[in-house]
């Protein structure tokens, strides 16, 4: 592994000389912080503490063009040939991983060029979470807060440095870009970063055990726990929106008289119409169905088909639900039901 | 990368009034402007919409035997089926697909068929009985049970009705409250099916409709002697993308678009939300 020493002083300038792509950070504005593509790269006030901003849309757009389209029927594929090579700055382990969950998806039997193009375009710069959330959980299913899965570069925080770990030819094509920024970290880094690394796991103070859950919810799907579970949820999806491995999305058409275009934009799976269909009739016409579904989803579908879960810990859905729905705890009580 | 969103224009040929009244039921025959046809199978399903108003998701009502045609028959509920249900020939509409997995029935070769329709469920079954027909000598017995709320209700009304007369199968239509004048059963669907008792020996049986009608349909083949392989059913869901990403259309792990429309009753009872 080789390590490189980047003043933290100098983050701008290390983005600014990346700038022949476009490059997305966590920044700071109007007094929230936005993941969002820089426009003036040099003197952004970035945002690096750690923090529950989702960088999913770099990669997968709330709102994107598939295509427009005239009065006559002619359809105009959106240019995807024309978008740069992306950096995604900032993005944390977690989120970095979750994008390897999405790939199988958007590749599948029938790939989905919109997401794959930007995908394979991307170099993934994650920070190393020294500080760990209160609701983190990413070491019980299968991550790390200095993990390395999905990453191009870790930039592990410093007191006055970033030490730079180089993951892939990829990441080391990008430090050459920046490499008069850079000095090379002397040689007992790596035993300072495992020692960082060991403190960071420590600090990951939720834990949710898996073992057995899939088997489980193979024999609970009738059981009423869902409807208790689900009484507690008021159907405001914001556990889908702020979810990195979260993937439906819907496609509608914004059409004027002579023109328009087809946009596809996140769904989630909490809200009824989701699945009613126009007859009326809705195969999950309740909380406890939807709730339901997205549990065995993450937990049980997603492994059947892909063989992982579709989680990665970060702990966003228990942070921002409003009425304090709590993953870790309902699938501690699906463990524990006979 | 092939962009499988991008729809193709069809135009609109023929448009036949189905069904009348509240739902109406229309059939359109549609050709692709670019001159190719979709090589779909029996059973598989496109993408049909308008432009500016969007796409649903429909099944294809005729054989790929019957090249001249492409059909699809719509019942009008939602936006898109509403705008389609104004289209008259000469329009023309998006066209993706096809999509699914489709009937096996090069895996029926030589086996007695029944399929078991209601409502507009009939229109994914027609492709099979058109196919059948078509390669006559490839199947034994063909039984098509169908069944609708009234007389008027009943799609392809026409057409079974000249099936029967000639007698290229035997044809069992039903309704479920009794009119003057008709001679059929009267009744629900899965009623009619006790009273017709296909044999179970070397045969497949097929149903669609609505979910309740499929699921006692299902209960009654299993009483006539039935086994979990022998009964297929053909379903549908709210869809969007219909490559198994948009996510609304599963049942269970799988998705109904690109796993199904066709299930066997083996799979389909294994399956949460069944």
């Amino acid at each position: 592994m080789t390590y490189y020493l980047l003043p933290k002083d100098k983050i701008n300038d290390f983005l600014a000389a990346l700038a022949d792509s476009e490059v997305w950070a966590p920044v700071k504005k109007e007094g929230v912080t936005l993941f969002e593509p820089l426009k003036d790269v040099a003197h952004l006030p970035l945002d690096l503490k750690n923090q529950p901003v989702l960088s999913k849309k770099a990669l997968f757009p709330q709102n994107e063009l598939l295509f427009t389209f005239d009065r006559k029927g002619t359809v105009t594929e959106a240019d995807l040939a024309a978008a740069n090579d992306i950096i995604v700055f900032g993005i944390r382990p977690c989120d970095a991983r979750s994008f390897t969950l999405l790939d199988p998806v958007f590749e599948g039997d029938v790939p989905d060029p919109y997401y794959l193009t930007r995908r394979r375009k991307a170099a993934l710069l994650g920070i190393a979470c020294s500080e760990p959330f209160v609701n983190c959980f990413c070491t019980s299913i299968g991550g790390s807060p200095f993990g390395r899965e999905g990453l191009d570069l870790l930039f592990i925080e410093g007191d006055d440095t970033f030490t730079v770990e180089v993951i892939t030819q990829r990441g080391r094509e990008i430090m050459e870009k920046a490499s008069p920024l850079l000095s090379p970290a002397p040689a007992e880094e790596r035993n300072h970063v495992e020692q960082r690394t060991q403190e960071a796991q420590a600090k990951v103070k939720r834990q949710l055990d898996l073992s057995g859950v899939p088997e489980k919810l193979a024999l609970l799907f009738e059981h009423p726990i869902w409807k208790e579970f689900a009484l507690k949820c008021i159907g405001c999806g914001i556990c889908t929106y702020s979810c990195p491995t979260c993937y439906c999305f819907d496609m509608q058409d914004e059409a004027a008289p002579k023109k328009g275009k087809r946009i596809r934009t996140w769904d989630s799976c909490m809200f009824a119409e989701y699945t009613l269909h126009a007859s009326g009739h809705n195969p999950r016409p309740s909380r406890t169905e939807r709730f339901r579904n997205r549990i065995y989803h993450k937990f049980k579908f997603n492994p059947d088909t892909f063989g992982s879960y579709s989680c990665v810990g970060c702990g966003r859905c228990i942070t921002l639900c409003p009425v304090n729905v709590d993953i870790i705890d309902y699938l501690s009580l699906v463990r524990e039901t006979a | 990368m092939n962009n499988p969103y991008l729809p193709l224009v069809a135009r609109i040929v023929d448009v036949r009034d189905e069904v009348p009244g509240e739902r109406p039921i229309k059939t359109f025959k549609v050709v692709l402007e670019n001159g190719t046809t979709l090589g779909h199978r029996p059973g598989q399903c496109a993408i049909i919409g308008i432009l500016g108003t969007g796409e649903c998701m429909i099944s294809i009502a005729s054989s790929p035997t019957r090249q001249d045609s492409l059909e699809f028959s719509v019942m009008r509920l939602g936006q898109v089926t509403s705008a389609l249900h104004e289209c008259e020939p000469g329009d023309t509409i998006s066209l993706r697909g096809p999509y699914g997995n489709g009937f096996p029935l090069h895996e029926w070769k030589g086996k007695n068929i029944v399929t078991i329709g209601g409502g507009i469920g009939q229109a994914p079954l027609r492709p099979i009985v058109h196919y059948i027909l078509d390669n006559r000598s490839d199947f034994g017995k063909l039984d098509v049970l169908y069944g609708a709320r009234s007389s008027s209700d009943l799609c392809f009304r026409d057409e079974l009705f000249l099936l029967k007369k000639n007698g290229d199968a035997s044809v069992h239509l039903s309704i479920d409250a009794a009119e003057p004048d008709w001679t059929g059963f009267v009744g629900f669907v899965p009623s009619n099916l006790l009273e017709v008792k296909p044999s179970p020996e070397n045969t497949i049986a097929i149903t669609c409709g609505p979910v309740v009608m499929i699921k006692y349909v299902i209960k009654n083949l299993l009483e006539l002697g039935f086994t979990d392989d022998q009964i297929f059913t053909t379903m549908e869901n709210r869809m969007k993308c219909g490559i198994g990403k948009c996510g609304r259309c599963n049942v269970g792990h799988l998705y109904v678009c690109k796993d199904g429309p066709v299930f066997s009753y083996a799979t389909l009872k294994d399956l949460p939300e069944f």
